[in-house]
């Protein structure tokens, strides 16, 4: 049986991708992208999802912490990034273009003046949302530092610590993205350590004989809820891009998607931007739809 | 006793019943606007039981907690004050995600009276009505035509402020925003109150500061310094006006306005307007972009002087003034006393006396401070240092002899009170520049200060000091 946060868990997926995606295409340290994610996992706890298009959200949130970083970025710089991912021209889920497809033209992913003037005011308004809905609180720490100097203190008699080393911090940056929100209800040490383990043992490496999370502060307990968490979403993405073909194919899910979807269902009244209904009533009818959808494909 | 004749300046009946009825009505208003605030703590606090319990009864059967996140905006459009409190316990926010929340509206304060306001900033004291507390509120200065959104400085004060906990750092309580939350427009910090500002206390001393007190002053500025450069906190801009002290003689940093997070090794462009003018080191005011804690050191050298005076120690009229008054003070470096400074953005084009008279240019601050023991002469010294590299670190300065030897710092209880402005009245305000402006940074061009010491009375007459330095 599906999960009925299903819906709501695809988004969270998607637009944590798309954050990475800009924050690569901008350049920014994945320090600074990372945080980005994990300020828009908390936002997302507090205010609906459906409140703001989910990719402004992910714009804010990465021009926020990219401002409080040493490596800031303009507007300018952050619509040009966004408007290129949400396009068509966008690969960001999308099927491969075959070859013969002719290369999409500039205009088809560069903003007009207007396009930018809303972008701009979306931004700010949404910037100070967040910080006020966070109450002004963005201070991140991420596992990353830590999960190196742990990896240090470690002996690994048959590896090199830097292929472990790059694991782990794979299985870091993949937590980030998924819908688990492992960010939000483990401590950074407790995910580091699960990623050094998990890296530890996808590469057969000796780990010591020893309970050594305890020295990091992990019981095990906490590191086998990890251990499996961080594992769990590559498969749980494998099911869901053979379950909903659409979502996958069609670039990034945009909230009109969503609300079309719900008003068609009665669920949202004329304005299109007031439930009217219990939240456990439009997930299960959201559910539904994806069970059409995976009928469908 | 005999009814006296109304004058005209003896109230009437009914100005004294108008005055009764405001009276009345305005208690009324204050005890309304408290229960308010009473009830959204109580409906707040309900919330987050709630959401304690669901917490622990919402996990899964295999032991996962149920997280889930609202999917659609609430039911009920915003309503402005209190929002966090009012919009109940969201049915499916059963997942805590350990402590963030909404910040609350302005309206759970009461203002009691300005503390400081101006041109550059806004500090009220006020009440918290659930409580009773005294708080400082400052006001975030947004410029709503800056197109780049919520100003950096004002994000980073607030996110040093909270992860700051030392007895000589300012508390952040929270932070606080305008009645209208569709629109954020006016943020406030509500700071922890405390009394004075060194700044204020020392315009109105009859007094200089005793040795003793200047000690305790000093060590608590370096402690809490200290503190700031162990968490990689540069302040950025320590001054006077910036250091809060409450009636049992505690010392607090506030204004981090300017301060910044800084890594190790430190970001490779950093700006150089920072620090007011009057405490600028001498590295930031030949340009240098690469600097690091030794500049709040510089800017703790300078407060050091002041306790001593009451004055400010270096009042330059511009950046090229500054300069001189720190050549003047402390001397001209060269490539001994400084190696490298000549590698320095506008350092390149200054002249410098050099030779015979260089090296008589040396420290004057045992000439300036008659009184300061020798080690408090070998201190000031240090922090003084034209060359960053050779000024204490706040750990240093904290073990520094000058701080064991007599007169031993006076116990903080000690100190003497102040009037509190702060508590009271409106403040002046003062001519002090300003903290640094944004805009160009300064460029000094090509100046001549091979001049400087021919008003100096303990220099030897006659050496002609107009010798370019290569
Ligand atoms: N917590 C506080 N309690 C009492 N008074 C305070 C407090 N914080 C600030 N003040 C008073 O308000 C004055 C200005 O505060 P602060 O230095 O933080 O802001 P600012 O000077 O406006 O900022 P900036 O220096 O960035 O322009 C201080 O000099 C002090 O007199
Ligand atoms: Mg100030």
């Amino acid at each position: 049986m599906r999960s009925h946060t299903y819906l709501q868990d695809i988004i969270f997926y998607t637009t944590q991708c798309l954050t990475q995606s800009a924050g690569l295409l901008l350049q920014l340290p994945q320090s600074v992208t990372a945080q980005a994610n994990v300020l828009l996992a908390r936002f997302w706890l507090i205010e609906p999802m459906l409140s703001y298009e989910f990719s402004d959200t992910s714009a804010a949130t990465l021009y926020l912490t990219a401002k409080l970083s040493s490596h800031p970025v303009s507007v300018r710089d952050i619509c040009n990034a966004y408007t290129y991912l949400w396009s068509d021209s966008s690969p960001l889920f999308r099927r491969q273009p075959s070859p013969q497809q002719q290369p999409p033209e500039p205009t088809a992913y560069t903003p007009t003046d207007s396009q930018k003037t809303s972008f701009h005011n979306r931004l700010l308004s949404l910037e100070a949302r967040i910080l006020y809905t966070l109450g002004f609180d963005t201070h991140v720490a991420l596992p990353h530092p830590l999960a190196i100097t742990y990896l240090q203190a470690l002996e690994f008699f048959n590896h090199s610590k830097s292929e472990i080393g790059s694991l782990t911090i794979k299985y870091l940056n993949t937590a980030l993205l998924s819908p688990q929100m492992l960010y939000l209800t483990h401590q950074p040490n407790a995910l580091a350590v699960a990623a050094v383990y998990n890296a530890a043992r996808d590469l057969g490496a000796k780990m010591p004989d020893t309970s050594w999370w305890e020295v990091f502060d992990c019981d095990r307990e906490e590191l086998g809820f990890l251990v499996v968490g961080m594992r769990s979403l590559e498969g749980w993405v494998g099911k869901m891009r053979e379950d909903g073909k659409g979502v996958w194919e069609e670039g990034m899910v945009r909230r009109k998607d969503v609300e079309g979807e719900m008003t068609r269902r009665g669920l949202l009244r004329g304005n299109g931007d007031k439930a009217v209904d219990e939240e456990e009533e439009m997930a299960r009818l959201m559910d539904e739809r994806m069970a059409t959808m995976e009928a469908q494909s | 006793m005999a009814s006296k004749g109304k004058s005209r300046w003896a109230e009437t009946e009914e100005d004294a019943e108008l005055a009764a009825r405001q009276k009345r009505e305005k208690e009324e208003k204050k005890r309304m606007k408290a229960e308010k605030a009473r009830r959204q703590q109580e409906a707040l606090e309900a919330q987050k039981a709630k959401e304690a319990t669901a917490a622990t009864q919402e996990d899964g059967d295999d032991g996962r907690p149920v997280k889930r996140r609202r999917l659609s905006p609430e039911a009920s459009a915003t309503n402005g004050t209190g929002e966090a409190a009012s919009n109940t316990a969201p049915k499916l926010l059963r997942f805590n995600g350990g402590g963030f929340g909404k910040c609350r509206s302005v309206e759970n304060y009461d203002k009691l009276n300005d503390i400081e306001e101006g041109a550059y900033g806004w500090v009220a004291r006020a009440k918290e009505l659930a409580t009773g507390k005294i708080v400082a509120l400052k006001r975030l200065k947004i410029d709503p035509k800056d197109r780049s959104g919520l100003p950096v400085t004002g994000l980073r004060e607030i996110q040093i402020l909270r992860d700051c906990d030392h007895r000589n750092v300012v508390k952040l309580k929270e932070v606080v925003v305008g009645e209208d939350t569709r629109k954020i427009e006016n943020i406030f910090l509500a700071l922890e109150f405390v009394e004075h500002d060194l700044k204020s206390i020392l315009e109105d001393m009859p007094e200089p500061f005793l040795a003793s007190e200047v000690k305790t002053l000093l060590l608590q500025l370096a402690s809490g310094v200290s503190y700031l450069h162990d968490h990689w906190i540069l302040h950025r801009d320590l001054k006077t006006s910036n250091l809060l002290l409450n009636n049992r003689g505690q010392l607090k940093i506030a204004d981090f306005g300017m301060a910044r997070y800084v890594g190790d090794p430190p970001p490779p462009k950093l700006t150089q307007l920072v620090v007011t003018l009057w405490y600028r080191a001498p590295e930031l005011l030949l340009g240098a972009s690469r600097y690091g804690a030794a500049i709040d050191m510089w800017s703790i050298g300078c407060i050091f002087g002041e306790l001593l005076t009451r004055e400010p120690l270096l009042q330059g009229k511009n950046e090229v003034d500054e300069l001189g008054l720190i050549f003047d003070l402390c001397g001209v470096p060269n490539e001994d006393s400084w190696p490298g400074f000549r590698r320095l953005p506008n350092a390149r084009s200054l002249r410098l006396p050099s030779g015979k008279d260089a090296r008589t240019a040396g420290s004057a601050i045992r000439v300036r401070f008659p009184l300061l023991t020798t080690a408090g002469v070998s201190l000031l010294n240090g922090l003084l240092a034209l060359d960053p590299e050779k000024r204490p670190t706040a750990k240093e300065m904290l073990a520094h002899e000058y701080f064991r030897q007599d007169p031993k710092p006076k116990q903080e209880a000690m100190f003497p009170t102040f009037p509190s402005k702060a508590g009271q009245e409106r403040r002046r305000r003062r001519e002090t520049p300003n903290a640094p402006m944004r805009g160009g940074a300064a460029e000094i061009g090509a100046v001549d200060f091979s001049g400087i010491f021919t008003g100096r009375e303990r220099e030897e007459k006659g050496g002609g000091f107009a010798l370019r330095m290569v």
